[in-house]
């Protein structure tokens, strides 16, 4: 067991090193940064729609640099090494396959964390920047200094980076799948964004499931039945959008959907393991 | 004495798409290869050696028949344990430098700690990459320094088997009679080495046994002694010969190359 762990880690480690020391992946990340920090100049709105305005476009900036880490990142997990022939060199050796799958995808989910966890202190220091910047903007007033403070220190961002962080956790699992079966990493990219797109469209189909009587045709009841269930809903995420808004969500409802993430990521890695265990190399 | 490979009517097909049939690379191969000697696998470009390595390893699964490396089932985790693999032209993870590369291997072998790194400068020394040509990253080494980096790599977890295909294509004189010395060497220390190759001269040089494939089938299997020796023929080309000479002349035979034998094995149409 501990030989597995192991073994697994050097995986990971492996793939963490692999995407850091990338340029692909470095640009991506400066362009992240770039856009949180752009969003500071967006000055002529009230302070309120000024803090919504930055944490709206800090949050889609973590959001889509993950999504394009996440996606080239875990596009070229298996096809780049069975390509690059490196992946013979590493299935010859005591490494079961399910190892090599989690090896992977722990490695992909560890450089989203540390992507996702600096852009956050980006998008908290250009928030505390403004706090300050706005302060004394109004000439001290202790009764408006409170209000941007707590605009500015608004404690459910926290709730708002582990959703992101955990969708894109779940974005990556299914890049791993299609990984596991594809040959092409456009394939896989093709694919991920697919069912991405889908996903956002999946409480339609569930909707339109639950509703449809006996009167539909089985084969469109089918699809809608699969849809449901095979495909995650990413629109469960919108809790993201609910923050920014300045809205009350819940730790229960943050916590159920991290759940209802987890399930879908052993479900997509249980899914890919078997795929992969049969793949002539 | 279980060998250190075996394999009973070993087959693979490959399916060519949909409607376009299968592919068979290799046939119901028999081979047995003894612990401690120098295999060179031969046959022309598509006679199913680098299959049957990959079936030996585990990447490949058989379509029928079965292989064993030191009495486990190929693919098996206690298989694998067994064997080291060098595969013909190796891309390595070209962001990692040679140490990190074998350290990399060391640890997916289930290695670790001040045992490993030991490990790799033992080996780093052995290739002739100790040092700080062990440090720089891989995409800066010439081919014959990356085939020996391959070559620590497929070492560290130290196999009783070491499979290598093709470890001198594309590699300098100088780079090829270093990988032919290691092999030696290696051989030396009590290793297994199956290796393919298709310079015949370099396979001669340090092989015990060969085996010769064709379209996936075993055309020739032997002791290169046995396989070259023209066992009816006599060639006296010696002046003044003492009296050992004489009984030496008396009782062995002349050899042929191995690339006549090699030609001469295969099928007619396949020579032209």
């Amino acid at each position: 067991m501990i030989g597995g762990i192991r073994r697994v880690l050097a995986v990971a480690g492996n793939t963490f090193l692999e995407a850091v020391r990338q340029k692909v992946f470095a640009v991506l990340f400066l362009f992240g940064l770039v856009m949180v920090g752009g969003a500071n100049y967006f000055t002529e709105f009230s302070y309120q729609e000024q803090f919504k305005f930055l944490k709206d476009l800090g949050y889609a900036s973590i959001g889509l640099t993950g999504l394009l880490i996440g996606l080239l990142g875990a596009a070229q997990l298996i096809p780049g090494e069975i390509e690059r022939r490196t992946i013979l060199t590493a299935l010859c050796r005591p490494l079961r396959r399910w190892e090599f799958i989690w090896g992977k995808y722990l490695g992909l989910l560890f450089l989203l964390f540390v992507m996702v966890g600096i852009m956050s202190a980006a998008v908290w220091g250009v928030l505390h920047w403004k706090e300050g910047q706005l302060i004394a903007s109004e000439g001290g007033d202790p009764a408006v200094a409170g209000l941007i403070r707590a605009e500015a220190r608004d404690p459910r961002m926290l709730q708002a980076v582990l959703l992101v962080w955990v969708k894109l956790a779940v974005v990556a699992a299914l890049a791993v799948f299609f990984s596991t079966i594809a040959t092409s990493t456009t394939f896989v990219v093709a694919m991920t964004l697919m069912v991405y797109l889908i996903g956002h469209l999946q409480s339609v189909a569930r909707e339109q499931w639950l509703e449809s009587g006996e009167a539909s045709r089985w084969l469109v009841k089918s699809f809608l039945v699969l849809v449901s269930l095979l495909i995650p809903d990413f629109n469960l995420y919108n809790l993201i959008d609910e923050i920014v808004a300045g809205n009350a969500v819940h730790w229960k409802a943050t916590l159920e959907v991290t759940g209802y993430s987890v399930v879908y990521v052993f479900i997509l890695l249980g899914a890919a393991t078997l795929a992969f265990e049969g793949r002539d190399i | 004495m279980t060998p250190a490979v075996r394999t009973q009517g070993l087959r693979k097909e490959f399916a060519l798409g949909w409607f376009r049939g299968r592919l068979l690379a290799v046939e119901g191969l028999d081979m047995e290869v003894r612990k401690g000697e120098v295999f060179g696998l031969l046959g022309p470009n598509g006679s199913g050696k680098s299959t049957a390595m990959k079936m030996i390893l585990g990447l490949l699964r058989p379509t029928g028949g079965r292989a064993e490396v030191c009495g486990y089932r190929a693919g098996t985790i206690s298989a694998r344990r067994q064997i080291g693999f060098l595969p013909e032209n190796p891309y390595f993870p070209n962001f990692l430098s040679g140490i990190e590369l074998v350290r990399y291997y060391g640890r997916l072998s289930g290695m670790g700690g001040r045992k490993l790194e030991t490990r790799i400068a033992e080996l780093m020394e052995l290739v002739r990459l100790g040092g700080e040509a062990g440090k720089r990253p891989l995409r800066t080494y010439s081919k014959g320094m990356l085939q020996r980096a391959g070559l620590a790599g497929a070492l560290v977890g130290d196999p009783e088997v070491l499979m290598l295909d093709e470890p001198t294509a594309g590699v300098d004189p100088a780079g090829s009679r270093e990988i032919r010395d290691l092999i030696l060497e290696l051989k030396e220390r009590g290793k297994t080495v199956i290796f393919s190759s298709h310079l015949l001269e370099q396979v001669e040089d340090v092989a015990d046994r060969v085996i010769v494939l064709h379209r996936g089938k075993k055309l020739r299997e032997g002791r290169l002694e046995d396989l070259l020796s023209k066992k009816n023929e006599w060639q006296i080309r010696m002046q003044g010969l003492d009296e050992r000479g004489v009984q030496l002349l008396g009782e062995s035979a002349p050899r042929e190359r191995l690339e006549d034998y090699f030609l001469r094995s295969l099928p007619e149409e396949s020579r032209k």
